[in-house]
């Protein structure tokens, strides 16, 4: 009875995967932040840098930012993500074909 | 025609700023007595507030000034009968002063109207109404009376009565400030029973507009009637004053407080019935508006137009985010750790992206680490 798929899971594990890097890295945010902070210094000692360093070495790696990517939301496609849309190119390509992405066009110039 | 109106109301107002405000009362009295009638005076009556007292005033003499200059323009065209059957037709509620004014001036309008084409039959009913006014107890601001004897003298038309009529229109209107005035909040019950009074007379309006409509077709001594009509509404006025009492909130409140201890705490079975019904009733929506209002009922859609500010409510001011050294309080005064707060510090007061909480939250985790680390750092 109600319009549009209805999903209750994630597409894949690896998309599950990315989407626990995500919560985790919004938690861990202000605190690396804020050790990052004392680490890129040129005024505090070394010393504490380096306490520093292993503190946040000592951090869940999931907390980083730097492991979460950016896949296509449907299909959980690595690559050929379009960011403005979360899609991969593929589905991109079918909706817009169906005419159910809003302000897009084929291109002809 | 509203423009023009605007202008001749303009002048007039002019005119009328530069006396007293009695002298306001006077262009009323001129209006009055050039005998023109028009049917968008009774909207400029409907417009104005009703219980303070100054803003009577001023709207009164405003709308006498575009009663000016309406009639002054209709005049012409439309025949006696037609201008008073237009008033009577455009007569609308108002509250007790209003309605006052509105009838003096309606009842000085026919007596003006049948002044100009015919005898001089009214005049003796007007005296005999304005000698009644005369009767009544405070005497008026002697400038007003100079004021209207100025006038009065200065118009073509017969002195005496229009004189006498400006002194009742004032008094009439001092008697009714006075009562506002002293009576106060307590009247309200009782203005409120007015008003009540006066929507049952409207709707008995047709009958008595068809009477009046009757009455002056005949022009001759029966003018009497409308103004017998007005006082035995007075006194019915009167009477109910004295004897009702709106009775409503005492005992309503009683009822209520009693309904509401009755009520105790929920149990689960009421829960589990409220969210049966709740589940029931929420139908699926039949179509893409009633998704999109459940959809922004729920917080996934934004509310147009948009508010850049949604569910950020910084209620901070400005000097709460730039000067946050009062925060550096627990800090070293001298070395490199004040060093690097304060260049914290600054960074915080440029960003705009966090709240004064926030930022507060960063200093102290500082601080916090700072304290750990103290033995560590005395080492070095």
């Amino acid at each position: 009875p109600c319009p549009g798929q209805a999903r209750s899971y994630y597409v894949d594990w690896r998309m599950l995967r990315d989407v626990k890097r995500r919560k985790l890295a919004y938690e861990y945010a202000d605190e690396r932040l804020r050790i990052n902070a004392i680490r890129k210094n040129t005024i505090l000692p070394k010393e504490l840098q380096e306490v520093a360093d292993k503190e946040i070495a000592a951090l869940p790696r999931d907390s980083c930012p730097v492991r979460i990517r950016n896949r296509c939301v449907l299909t959980s496609r690595p690559r050929g993500v379009r960011r403005r849309w979360r899609l991969s190119r593929i589905v991109f390509r079918h909706f817009a074909d169906h005419a159910q992405m809003s302000g897009i066009q084929r291109a002809m110039w | 025609m509203w423009g023009r109106v605007r202008g001749w109301g303009g002048l007039a107002g002019g005119l009328c700023r530069l006396g007293a405000p009695g002298s306001g009362r006077e262009a009323a009295g001129v209006a009055r007595l050039e005998g023109r009638a028009c049917s968008k005076i009774q909207k400029l009556f409907s417009t104005s507030s009703v219980l303070s007292t100054e803003e009577d005033k001023s709207a009164a003499s405003k709308d006498s000034t575009t009663e000016v200059a309406s009639k002054s323009q209709e005049s012409t065209a439309e025949t006696p009968k037609q201008k008073l059957l237009d008033i009577i037709g455009n007569m609308k509620v108002e509250v007790s002063y209003r309605k006052k004014l509105q009838q003096l001036k309606t009842r000085e309008i026919k007596k003006q109207a049948t002044n100009k084409l015919e005898g001089l039959d009214s005049e003796g009913t007007m005296l005999q109404r304005t000698t009644e006014d005369i009767q009544r107890g405070k005497p008026l601001n002697p400038e007003l009376v100079e004021a209207a004897s100025a006038v009065a003298s200065s118009l073509p038309l017969n002195k005496k009565q229009t004189e006498s009529e400006l002194l009742a229109q004032l008094r009439r209107h001092e008697e009714t400030t006075d009562k506002q005035k002293k009576e106060g909040i307590s009247n309200i019950r009782n203005v409120i029973s007015e008003m009540a009074v006066k929507r049952q007379s409207s709707a008995q309006r047709g009958v008595r507009i068809s009477n009046r409509i009757s009455v002056d077709l005949d022009e001759d001594g029966q003018i009497i009637k409308p103004g017998r009509s007005s006082r035995q509404s007075f006194e019915s006025r009167r009477s109910l004053k004295v004897g009702r009492r709106l009775n409503i909130f005492t005992k309503a409140s009683t009822e209520t407080e009693k309904a509401l201890k009755t009520v105790s705490s929920p149990t689960i079975w009421d829960l589990e019935f409220a969210k049966e019904i709740a589940a029931i009733t929420a139908q699926p929506p039949r179509n893409g508006f009633e998704e999109m209002i459940q959809w922004t009922k729920e917080g996934i859609l934004w509310e147009f137009p948009i508010d850049n500010e949604a569910g950020m409510e910084d209620d901070a001011e400005f000097h709460e985010h730039i000067f946050l050294e009062k925060h550096l309080e627990g800090f070293p005064k001298q070395g490199p750790i004040r060093h690097f707060m304060e260049l914290v510090i600054c960074g915080l007061s440029k960003n705009p992206y966090l709240s004064v909480k926030q930022k507060i939250e960063h200093i102290e985790w500082f601080q916090k680490y700072f304290e750990e680390k103290k033995e560590f750092l005395q080492e070095i």
